[in-house]
């Protein structure tokens, strides 16, 4: 059970109680609601945690109320926003409600939903180039450290990252992953 | 339609960085904790010598279970040991 699972199917089978589905829900996600919570809102690490475990406590408790399963990414934006909101709240009361949101939110969001469709076509790609790429871009490994944890020649992995890249551009271009609701 | 070229992937990949493990961990095993939590919460009701051991050493308590007692989860009890 994977990327081929749907975010609706997978929705579903946490309702009926699926544990692996459930795990696999939050392996998803949880990069996109760490990046709201830490790149978006600038929480510090002991915040981040706790809004972090609250958003998926109350997604866990909440996903019969969710009316549409295809919409559980917004869901979990929106559910994120207002917790890491709470939290700002709590240490700043007198600031006014609108002004604890970081100005660039919805661009931010944007860009995330971008990543994640990104990072679901890097499943696409295989291993070890899936691997590869975020050890490089997303851990900031160096080439060093990448060839020594993959048992790789390390004056080879700059040119394989590029072929990576090379890639994963195809396999979304061709798997049609980003077609804009604009241009259809 | 629309496609990203390669340096848009590359900072792409890069906006989403590993959440820290014990965070994803302890969300994925929010199931079968509630479960456990459940359960022991369900006794203590009716079991006063498990409802004192809970008051007085919730961390044991809940280890005992076999329910690591984390920040979160004590949080989760302490309130529920609150509420009527």
């Amino acid at each position: 059970m994977g990327l081929e699972l749907s975010d609706s199917a997978l929705v579903a089978r946490c309702r009926a109680g699926d544990d692996s589905a459930w795990a696999l829900l939050v392996d998803r996600f949880s990069r996109y609601v760490y990046a709201i919570c830490s790149q978006g809102f600038r929480l510090s690490r002991p915040d981040a945690e706790d809004v972090f475990q609250d958003v998926f406590t109350k997604a866990y408790e909440n996903l019969s109320k969710l009316r549409n399963d295809d919409a559980i990414r917004p869901w979990l934006a929106q559910l994120t926003r207002r917790l890491c909101i709470d939290r700002l709240r709590e240490a700043t009361r007198e600031v006014p409600v609108e002004e604890l949101e970081p100005d660039g939110m919805d661009e931010l969001i944007e860009t995330l939903d971008d990543a994640l469709t990104v990072r679901e076509a890097m499943a696409l790609i295989g291993e070890p180039c899936g691997d590869m790429l975020d050890r490089f871009f997303a851990r900031d490994q160096s080439y060093r450290t990448i060839g020594d944890e993959l048992d790789l020649p390390a004056g080879t992995i700059a040119s394989r990252i590029s072929r990576c890249l090379e890639k994963l551009k195809g396999a979304m271009e061709d798997s049609g992953a980003l077609v804009s609701p604009e241009v259809g | 339609m629309a496609t990203f070229d390669i340096e848009e992937l590359g900072r792409l990949i890069a906006a989403l960085p590993p959440t820290p493990e014990g965070w994803v961990r302890a969300a994925q095993e929010l199931p079968q904790v509630r479960r456990g939590l459940d359960d022991l919460l369900a006794r203590a009701e009716a079991d006063v010598a498990l409802r004192a051991r809970l008051i007085a050493d919730l961390e044991s308590t809940l280890a005992d279970a076999g329910i690591e007692p984390t920040r979160h989860v004590l949080a989760d009890v302490r309130e529920r040991l609150r509420s009527p």
